[in-house]
């Protein structure tokens, strides 16, 4: 049926096209170097690479910084995001990141860099992301990874780095694990109740607090967080946390705008905060 | 020579008061020289002929000396001294009987032992010094060592003892012989004291009854060839795991510039070893010996260098020293100003699963906001800060981060201060926007105890301070035990050399006078920065670290996954920070390997909870033989020294003994230490076995004796005579004959007979 809807003679330019999209973004051919979300989880077909983008860093200076991890991934579309462009990692950016480190310098003593960047940008790629003990990560599941930032993002766990990941439904969850477990084999992922000091090293908050409504109404899913231990032990430390069925950044991001609900917003930050200062504290 | 010329010795002179025995008036001399003068001046005035002005001058002076000297003559200049009765008096001749009198160094042309020097002089009655003792006095022998005791016949010497203790053994023969006339002491010995007795008691009880000590020294002053490990010097009690640092003294005599190779030797067998070239200037070097405790428990260190061909002794190249290595638990208090990932890495990676170490964190996350771990219980710093020193006082070492000097109140801050100077705990003030300057801690009493001077910041808050520095040890710090990092003192300079950069935010000031520097940062610019320092501040020290990040050290991309760089450090620096941090009790003694039969003291320091020394505490002891025997001890307050308590025992088996302290008061405990030693045969004999002449000279000079060697000792029984010790008459020694005076006037008349002669006068 297809087709019929384009001239016979039109058929092989059109498939020609399709094969050199492919060929010029660098897409990886096989499922093994890149996400098992699938390249066509939401219907574009080009790579945009992250690393071409015009970010230019805050240098370090002894204070808090916020990191958001860039990676090149299997869907990228323009939006209204950042740069005009639709990359799961620039979701929220930087209003998210501006708004956080606010309330950390409003709330707490950690003393943290305020830019009108929110923050910085850097790739498993590059070796300044090991400066960064805490880094945040969006939507990983269309990252398309390559050995390289598989074996930093080991090394960067297993020195003391802590993750968290945000904007995350089961497939996003389900790549991600994958990628978890090339990095660090046999990772566990385990749900953190609200015993965890995570939940409470700064504010007293519990998973149940921080419903995301979004994730609600569009996939009625339940958020649950999920952590990653250090040789899979609960008694050792935390190295990475999952929001999964959870978007904290956007809450970051649309606080102060009326969009989502101010106990949502509030609740994001603590839960946030927590992250942050328990990175701090191992 | 002084005889040659003065016909008596010095010592005879010293001890002798000058006289003219014609007993003219000093008038009617000074008449007589003046009624020859002035006639011969004027005689001389008055010739006119050839001789000019000059000549007459000097003809003059000449005729004028010989004159006075004639004249002084008829005076009767004499020497009137004390002298011995003969056969009247005793000597005491006390002979050194230790091993090293038997060392090879005795003689001019052929080397023999110390001890024949004894033997050819002492135990031949045919001896011109024995006739002439014999002749003039009653001599009476003793041999000494470790003790002393009387001598009836030489050859009981057998030069075995394992100490020379010249003290004792001088009021041992001043007690034998009080009853008796005593002309003096006679102490044959190479003067190597080794023991732990003063010297000023026995002296001051020999002067104050007159009676000279004459040492005769035996012996080289300074060997050709020889190296001896002269001292090693190391902590005592180490948490186990610690990195220990010893000094090595090594001296040498005829080595210059050569390589020999130091090792060290531990419970499980060698733990080090280290290359030392030996210095072309000077003879003696200090050498660091690093080296890694692990197994609990007391444990003897050997330090050793390999015997080297022709050295005069072959058994003073090891040294010995004992380590108690301790699997205690010390408490360490850290409080920081804000929420850091420092906080996360040392917790996790220094001491995570360190079990000598329970770090207790009492951080500021916000404001009003505090968070805690690693405390003993839940009530533990539940208020805060401590606000007693008893509360304070309980930690062995204190950190400080990130906190500003006014979150403390003016009293905490004086608390923080005698922690470090009354309790002899550690301090360490970390970097950060609130540590040191920045935080206003200038013109506080933490000041005065940091290693570094504090000064005002001058960056502003919208553009704060803040540099990358790469990180060295300083000289000093190349060979302190926290830096270092590898097997070697260069394999860990090298690894220094690969760090990244680290970032300072505080402008402290320079490190005080007093402080050392142990490692310091450089800019890319070449400017030099402080990284950590420290000095000893009363019973305690203080150290700064002003690095913000040194996280950086463990997350560093350069930084391999495997390295260790940030765990050891901080291991190591919290273990300097513990180790040798007293408690309230503490107990001790004065070394820590004893001989045989040698009393041991223990002495033990009590404090109440704020580290007070404190006179009426309950203090007993339990001593614990190797073979499991106990013996309990009372120990008496000292009243010398306040919150000292001692007692003695005599050990009854060879090997280590401990000693368990406990210390209470109205019932309450105070708390318990533990001491060890060792009783052994000690080598100690083999060490600083040359001729102490300088020991030997203040026996003579602070009692009015005399110092002799082998080359003068024959005037010994002149000088004794003269001692002014013993039964004595004054007798007055004739001056006019003395071969000087006779020499002058030979001489000044034949300047005046030469004069003349080519002055065309004669």
């Amino acid at each position: 049926m297809t087709l019929k809807l384009i001239p016979r003679v039109a058929v092989v330019p059109v498939i020609l096209f399709v094969l050199a999209i492919l060929v010029d973004s660098g897409m990886p051919l096989s499922a093994e170097q890149g996400s098992q979300r699938g390249w066509f989880g939401r219907g574009r077909r080009d790579i945009m690479s992250s690393s071409t983008l015009p970010i230019e860093n805050i240098p370090q200076a002894g204070e808090f910084i916020f990191l958001r991890v860039r990676f090149d991934e299997a869907y990228t579309s323009y939006g209204g995001y950042e740069w005009g462009l639709d990359m799961g990692w620039n979701h929220d950016y930087p209003r998210a990141e501006q708004n956080i480190t606010m309330m950390l310098e409003e709330l707490t003593n950690i003393p943290v860099k305020i830019d009108f960047r929110g923050g910085n940008i850097l790739s498993f790629s590059e070796p300044e992301i090991f400066d960064y003990p805490f880094v945040y990560i969006s939507e990983p599941g269309y990252w398309v990874w390559n050995d390289e930032e598989v074996l930093r993002l080991r090394n960067y766990l297993l020195k003391g780095g802590f993750i968290m990941v945000d904007d995350m439904q089961s497939d996003d969850t389900e790549a991600f694990y994958r990628i978890m477990n090339q990095a660090i084999p046999n990772t566990q992922f385990e749900i953190l109740d609200t015993t965890h000091p995570i939940f409470n090293c700064f504010f007293q908050i519990t998973p149940e607090d921080i419903l995301n409504q979004y994730y609600r109404a569009r996939y009625n899913g339940t958020p649950v967080i999920y952590g990653v231990y250090e040789d899979n032990d609960p008694g050792k430390r935390l190295m990475v946390v999952i929001n999964h069925n959870q978007d904290i950044g956007e809450s970051w991001e649309f606080a102060n705008t009326g969009y989502v609900p101010v106990e949502q917003a509030n609740n994001s930050y603590k839960i946030g905060m927590n992250y942050i200062i328990c990175s701090m504290l191992h | 020579m002084f005889e040659f010329f003065f016909k008596y010795s010095a010592y005879v002179y010293d001890k002798g008061e000058f006289v003219l025995a014609a007993g003219w008036p000093a008038i009617i001399a000074t008449a007589v020289l003046a009624a020859i003068a002035i006639p011969v001046i004027l005689r001389y005035s008055s010739v006119r002929g050839k001789s000019s002005r000059l000549d007459r001058s000097v003809l003059v002076t000449i005729r004028l000396c010989v004159l006075s000297i004639i004249l002084f003559l008829l005076l009767q200049p004499s020497l009137a001294v004390s002298t011995a009765v003969p056969q009247e008096n005793f000597v005491g001749i006390i002979l050194d009987d230790s091993q090293s009198m038997q060392l090879t160094d005795y003689g001019d042309e052929r080397l023999a032992p110390r001890s024949d020097f004894i033997h050819e002089l002492f135990g031949n009655e045919n001896s011109k010094l024995m006739m002439e003792l014999n002749e003039r006095f009653k001599p009476r022998f003793f041999r000494f060592s470790d003790s002393a005791e009387r001598l009836e016949d030489l050859n009981e010497l057998s030069y075995s003892g394992e100490q020379t203790r010249v003290g004792p053994a001088l009021d041992f023969a001043h007690q034998e012989l009080a009853a008796v006339p005593l002309s003096g002491l006679i102490i044959v010995t190479d003067g190597a004291d080794n023991s732990i007795d003063g010297l000023s008691a026995s002296l001051q009880s020999l002067r104050a009854n007159s009676i000279p000590v004459f040492p005769v020294g035996v012996g080289m002053e300074r060997f050709n060839r020889d190296i001896e490990l002269t001292s090693v010097e190391a902590p005592t009690t180490v948490l186990a795991g610690s990195q220990v640092s010893a000094d090595v003294v090594i001296e040498h005599k005829g080595f210059s510039g050569e390589t020999v190779l130091l090792l060290v030797e531990g419970p499980d067998g060698i733990v080090g070893t280290q290359e030392v070239e030996l210095p072309n200037q000077g003879d003696s070097t200090v050498v660091k010996a690093q080296f890694t405790t692990t197994r609990e428990g007391p444990h003897l260190y050997s330090f050793r260098i390999a015997v080297q061909d022709d050295e005069m002794v072959r058994n003073n190249n090891q040294r010995d020293i004992l380590i108690v290595v301790q699997d205690r638990q010390d408490k360490v208090l850290y409080v920081e100003g804000e929420p850091t990932n420092r906080t996360g890495f040392l917790r996790n990676f220094a001491i995570d699963d360190d079990p000598n170490l329970m770090l207790g964190v009492f951080m500021r996350m916000a404001e009003n906001k505090f968070w805690r771990a690693g405390f003993e219980s839940a009530e533990e710093l539940a208020a805060g800060f401590p606000t007693t020193r008893e509360e304070l006082f309980q930690y062995k070492a204190l950190i400080v981060g990130s906190f500003e000097a006014d979150f403390f109140t003016t009293d905490q801050r004086q608390m923080i201060h005698d922690f470090v100077s009354q309790r002899g705990g550690s301090f360490l003030m970390l970097g950060g926007r609130n540590a040191f300057g920045e935080g206003g801690w200038q013109n506080t009493p933490v000041a005065e105890i940091l290693p570094v001077e504090l000064v005002p910041p001058f960056a502003s808050a919208i553009d704060p301070f803040y540099v990358d520095v790469f990180v060295t040890p300083t000289l000093f710090g190349r060979t302190h035990p926290v830096t270092q990092m590898a097997d070697s003192l260069e394999l860990s300079l090298q690894h220094w050399q690969t760090l990244p950069p680290l970032g300072i935010v505080n402008q402290v000031g320079k490190v005080k006078p007093g402080a050392v520097s142990v490692l310091e940062g450089k800019t890319v610019n070449d400017e030099t920065h402080v990284v950590l320092a420290y000095q000893r501040f009363g019973r305690g020290k203080a150290l700064a670290f002003t690095p913000v990040n040194q996280w950086y050290w463990q997350m560093a991309f350069e930084i391999p996954l495997e390295d260790l760089t940030h765990e050891t450090l901080w291991q190591q620096i919290f273990r300097w920070l513990v180790n040798e941090v007293p408690g309230q009790v503490t107990a001790s003694t004065v070394v820590d390997r004893f001989a045989p039969g040698a009393p041991v003291t223990v002495t033990v320091g009590v404090l109440d909870d704020n580290f007070i020394e404190i006179n009426n505490a309950a203090v007993t002891a339990i001593v614990t033989s190797p073979s499991g025997q106990t013996r309990g001890l009372e120990l008496d307050w000292t009243v010398d020294t306040d919150g000292e308590y001692i007692a003695t025992f005599i050990p009854d088996e060879e090997g280590f003994h401990q000693i368990h302290v406990w210390a209470g008061r109205d019932g309450k405990a105070l708390g318990e230490d533990i001491a060890h030693v060792e009783i052994a045969k000690l080598s100690t004999e083999a060490f600083a076995a040359e001729r102490r002449s300088a020991l030997l000279a203040r026996l003579a000079q602070e009692t009015g004796g005399r110092l002799y060697s082998p080359e003068n000792v024959a005037s010994l029984p002149d000088d004794l005579r003269v001692s002014e010790g013993g039964t004595t008459v004054l007798e007055v020694k004739d001056l006019w004959d003395l071969p000087l005076i006779f020499m002058l006037l030979v001489a000044l008349v034949g300047t005046e007979w030469s004069y003349r002669k080519v002055r065309g006068l004669a």
